[in-house]
């Protein structure tokens, strides 16, 4: 499945709305750690979700 | 006895410093000592400074002055006072990353742009400060820095932008006619928008990152922060160039030639006019308007223009994660990790170590997709315009992982994410200050296909020769 720009938008909009209406108190060490893992697999899904024809080969040898 | 140097030398151009230099008003030696007393004296204001080096720089100013006696110019940088970020190394010097576990760090080479600016004739006067191994681990606030918040020379209360913070700052407060900076994902183009500073963001392996803390190999880039169009040109003729040891290094040249690019009134320059309005913050709007105007009255022809649609910020951070996690694997599983300053960036740097090879190989896979997208885009306009921030910057206690401005819900996405889709593509970028919103600068940003650094100077040469923004400076600077 594939994201429209405005899907990702809102998805975007709505996720720091929802932090900026949360009062933030100092995080612990371990909370960090796991916001930090949630990003990596909220990015880990949404990654999987994009399609990519199977002939794309990596950038291994990145060029402009 | 030194010689007074003149208190507008601080705010000279290169090419204005050049004239004062051929015409023997002060000799090389004495602007060197200058600058660097006033890096020591006015850095640690704005916590720019990372690491002083006065006697270094007199000792150039010295053979700069040896040079002159016989008329011999090296490059038009010769005699130019200069700052580094501290993420590239100086022989025998201390390069701490801005990080406080490589505080004793000292290499035994110098950064292939270090030794170019130096067999050029350019005077390196300090070391300037960071934002901690340039932020990859994703910071929560300006503070994350081994020399504190990067302070912004127009209103202390702000942050200077990451995570080149001490070379913005330092070009802006006339500290140093020029400054050395880094960017993986905005971290030229945030720091020079803030402090009002041109700027340009070189295509990727324009410029060799040997000697420079490699914190996603695929994805750095070196460039410099200036006082005008002009000079980022004439820097990066100098700076540019193949380098064996970057094993990222495009091979290629630059030659500041923007007299040879095509026409402005041929040219169609793409952008989303709800970037100028809804997206940016109402501060900042007159002033981004006035600016589009200016633009227009350059000649060219404004496209409405959207980006392939990419979740940009995901893939960059995939790729950023990735190779951090790679290149600073000992820092995390050592524990000295948390002696970093930010406590949002010890735990994405330790949580980066858990991320899955297929999530990175998805990445530049994807990565692959977009560089074909804008080639093809490239083909429907020559460069893409868009604020270089949507306002100016940030209170120094405001969290910066909180997305900043948002603009209502269901306003267009315009060219968001351009600072991510325009790294993973390795597009240069030029940074062109426009105007103000509550007294602070605000900036737009010119976007072109690989190597067009050209033509988006000379588009930026036009701008400034329209406006004056880019030789404001910040009040009560001395």
């Amino acid at each position: 499945m594939k994201f429209t720009r405005r899907q990702l938008a809102a998805a975007v909009s709505a996720t720091v709305i929802a932090q900026a209406q949360t009062p933030q108190p100092a995080a612990a060490p371990a909370d960090d750690l796991q916001a930090a893992r949630d990003r990596l697999k909220a990015n880990s899904d949404l990654l999987a979700r994009q399609d990519v024809p199977a002939s794309t080969e990596p950038a291994f040898r990145f060029q402009a | 006895m030194a010689a007074v140097i003149p208190n507008d030398v601080y705010f000279n151009t290169i090419a204005e410093l050049t004239a004062r230099l051929k015409a023997k008003e002060f000799k090389s030696e004495d602007l060197s000592r200058a600058f660097a007393e006033r890096l020591v004296q006015l850095g640690p204001r704005y916590n720019a400074l990372a690491l002083p080096l006065p006697l270094d720089a007199r000792r150039k100013g010295k053979a700069i002055d040896q040079d002159i006696k016989l008329d011999r110019w090296r490059s038009p940088l010769q005699g130019i006072p200069y700052g580094a970020k501290d993420l590239l190394s100086y022989k025998g010097h201390l390069t701490a990353w801005g990080a406080k576990p490589y505080a004793a760090q000292v290499f035994d080479y110098s950064a292939t742009v270090i030794d170019k600016l130096d067999a050029a004739g350019a005077v390196l006067t300090g070391k300037l400060a960071m934002v901690e191994l340039a932020g990859g681990g994703g910071y929560r606030f300006a503070s994350a820095s081994a020399t504190g918040p990067g302070l912004n020379p127009w209103d202390t209360s702000r942050w200077s932008g990451g995570s080149s913070s001490g070379s913005a700052a330092a070009v802006a407060a006339g500290l140093v006619t020029f400054a050395l900076g880094s960017e993986t994902s905005g971290s030229i183009v945030t720091p020079a928008s803030y402090c009002g500073v041109t700027a340009l963001r070189p295509t990727y392996g324009l410029v060799s990152r040997h000697g420079a803390m490699a914190l996603s190999w695929t994805l750095d880039k070196i460039g410099p922060l200036a006082r005008s169009v002009e000079d980022c040109g004439r820097i990066l003729q100098v700076i540019a160039g193949s380098d064996g040891k970057d094993p990222g290094s495009a091979g290629t040249s630059f030659y500041y030639t923007p007299q040879y690019a095509r026409p402005l009134k041929e040219l169609k320059v793409g952008y989303a006019a709800v970037d100028f309005t809804d997206r940016a913050e109402e501060s900042a709007r007159a002033a981004f308007q006035a600016a589009l105007a200016a633009i227009r009255e350059t000649g060219v022809t404004l496209v409405e223009t959207k980006l392939p649609s990419f979740p940009y910020g995901p893939i960059l951070s995939t790729i950023l994660a990735a190779e951090q996690a790679s290149s600073f694997e000992p820092l995390i599983t050592s524990g000295r990790v948390d002696e970093l300053a930010d406590a949002a960036q010890i735990a994405g740097l330790k949580a980066s170590l858990e991320l899955p090879a297929k999530d990175y190989l998805k990445a530049i896979r994807l990565r692959r997709l977009i560089q074909e997208e804008f080639r093809k885009l490239f083909t429907q306009v020559d460069v893409l315009l868009a604020p270089g921030r949507s306002g100016p910057a940030s209170k120094l206690d405001q969290p910066l992982d909180r997305g900043g401005f948002q603009p209502p819900s269901g306003t267009p996405v315009g060219l968001q994410g351009i600072v991510q889709a325009g790294n993973l593509a390795g597009l240069p970028a030029l940074v062109l200050p426009c105007g103000f919103a509550d007294n602070m600068p605000v900036a737009l940003q010119v976007v072109g296909a690989p190597f067009s650094e050209n033509l988006l100077l000379a588009i930026g040469r036009e701008f400034q020769a329209r406006t004056d923004w880019h030789k404001r400076r910040p009040p009560e600077i001395g």
